[in-house]
């Protein structure tokens, strides 16, 4: 297979992948259906920002955000069913349990763990250490401005996180599960190891939560924008939309099985990260995974940072055999 | 001494009748496709076949399982199909809400815990009072009728100590829904796949050839 150059990159070579916006199908079907699966995604944003910008104070608070959340997934998991981007990720019984199997280690084990030494932890430090009333210029400027300010500052971040992990080997061998995923779900964002779940929450976006409107807005741009990442609904993304935020076809690219095209959309919101770092590519893909589709257990996806990392280690001193290739190799 | 209850928590067994006058053979040959697939291993000897799944891809149709012995049985009123199938997703999803429960017991003992070194802590220091302060608001925000921010002081901290065991319970209930649905649901599926596979209901040969071509598809996509 030759790819498709994009810049100095040969995009597809590996595995088939679908290279700008013009070889993307459209959402087929009646005129009702169309302009749903078009203005769905903008509407959804638009209503949510309107619900946190007027919300009375009793009722915007992470309980409600919570619950929106929640009904909002169980919203797209039903738009999964009725229009899917591709038969070929269709959600089984059995993908849903390991799913949410995942989810659930992430609002639980996950979730204690960092309250005590990842995010959460580093989060009440700063806060103690600073007098909010030094932020208050920031509190002074526009609430939708702050909530971008507060959206992009984090993004930029898991950015370079994500970006990290594609490009250190340790950092790797915790990220390198996720991407044995072989499509995409609503809940796929979950699915991985919990130390990678543990690293990418690693961010400073929830320091601004003493600031709870603004920071609630700007969790709704993750939840209108970001979690279109991992769904299988075909959608006729706007343009201006799909050159600000990251898409579900955006990170199919980067699930490819193309190793180039895997280097790319690291962003989990502003694909605009991407490029400005030239890191963004425009298209889609079918076939997502690792080494030709291989399904990851969970019991697997738990242990293979220790495992790979224990091989790699032995090998480096040269008391084993090298770690067959490309179970895990860094992306670069 | 035998647990019959305690097999059918993750043993999916039942018998579908074959098309009139099919041979064992041909029944066999139209199920075939289905142990065809990636990571499957199956051996025929006779009337019966058995299986063995590693790794099922996604959309296997009996991904779920991970072996069975299917068994073709002559009797008076017609020959059928009769089956018992293996999930380790089912065992597993049905001990799932014990994990999140003890989450949920973690969180709890972590949080009496916490309380019992924060009243040793505390000692005889007196409560802060609670004050709320009065944040800026932009003049656009005010203009557009956004309520006013409020926050509460640095001395009105949740009185809620250590982390919520409710995730964990929420979750242990997710799963026992999940498994009922999911035993349920796939012993229908997998009975109406192979009826449908032993009758040609539907679109069968053609999703047969789907099946042949799927393989074969798949293979050169992935190179």
């Amino acid at each position: 297979m030759n790819g498709t150059r994009v810049g100095n990159r040969i995009i597809g070579a590996d595995a088939p992948v679908t290279v700008g916006w013009e070889n993307i199908p459209k959402v087929e079907g009646g005129p009702v259906k169309r302009f749903v699966f078009t203005w769905f995604q903008p509407t959804m944003l638009v209503a949510l920002v309107l619900f946190w910008y007027y919300a009375p104070n009793s009722i915007a608070t992470a309980s409600t955000a919570i619950a929106l959340g929640i009904a909002f997934k169980v919203l797209l998991l039903g738009l999964e069913w009725v229009n899917p981007r591709h038969d070929s990720w269709r959600l089984t019984w059995k993908e849903l349990a390991t799913d949410l199997f995942y989810v659930g280690i992430g609002y639980t084990l996950v979730n204690m763990i960092e309250s005590y030494i990842g995010a959460g932890a580093i989060i009440g430090w700063v806060q103690d250490s600073f007098a909010w009333e030094k932020f208050a210029w920031f509190m002074a400027m526009p609430l939708l401005l702050q909530a971008v300010l507060i959206s992009f500052i984090f993004d930029f971040g898991q950015y370079w996180m994500h970006r990290g992990m594609h490009n250190w080997y340790p950092l790797w061998l915790t990220h390198a599960p996720h991407h044995y995923i072989t499509q995409l779900n609503i809940n796929k964002g979950a699915v991985g190891n919990p130390i990678e779940l543990f690293l990418i929450g690693l961010g400073i976006g929830g320091f601004f939560d003493f600031m709870p409107r603004a920071f609630l807005l700007a969790g709704t741009l993750g939840l209108t924008v970001s979690i279109y990442q991992h769904i299988n609904v075909r959608f006729n993304t706007p343009r201006w939309w799909r050159f600000t935020f990251n898409t579900t076809e955006h990170h199919s690219v980067h699930h490819s099985q193309d190793y180039e095209a895997s280097r790319s959309n690291y962003s989990g919101t502003w694909i605009i990260i991407d490029r400005m770092f030239g890191t963004c590519i425009d298209g889609e893909a079918e076939l997502l995974g690792m080494e030709g589709g291989r399904p990851m257990s969970i019991r697997e996806t738990m242990t293979f940072p220790f495992t790979e990392g224990w091989k790699s280690i032995k090998a480096r001193l040269g008391r084993g055999e090298p770690p067959p290739e490309p179970a895990a190799v860094p992306a670069e | 001494m035998k647990f019959p209850f305690f097999d059918h928590i993750w043993h999916i067994r039942g018998s579908v009748p074959l098309a009139p006058n099919q041979t064992h053979d041909e029944a066999y040959d139209r199920l075939m496709p289905l142990f065809l697939k990636s990571g499957t291993t199956h051996e025929r000897s006779g009337d019966t076949l058995t299986f063995e799944k590693k790794d099922q891809e996604a959309q296997d149709k009996m991904s779920i399982f991970d072996r069975g012995v299917l068994q073709i049985v002559d009797a008076p009123g017609g020959s059928f199909l009769r089956y018992r199938m293996a999930s380790r997703a089912l065992l597993y999803c049905f001990l799932a809400p014990l994990l999140f429960l003890a989450f949920a017991q973690l969180n709890i003992q972590i949080g009496e815990w916490e309380k019992a070194s924060a009243a040793a802590e505390a000692g005889a220091e007196e409560e802060d009072e609670k004050e709320t302060i009065e944040l800026p608001q932009n003049v656009i925000d005010k203009a557009l009728g956004a309520p006013a921010p409020e926050i509460d002081g640095p001395g009105a901290e949740d009185e809620e100590e250590g982390p919520s065991p409710t995730p964990a319970y929420v979750f242990a209930g997710l799963f026992v829904a999940l498994y009922l649905g999911g035993r349920i649901l796939e012993d229908r599926l997998i009975k109406s796949l192979f009826r449908k596979r032993l009758h040609g209901i539907g679109d069968d040969k053609g999703q047969n050839k789907k099946d042949a071509e799927g393989e074969t598809g798949s293979r050169m996509l992935s190179f």
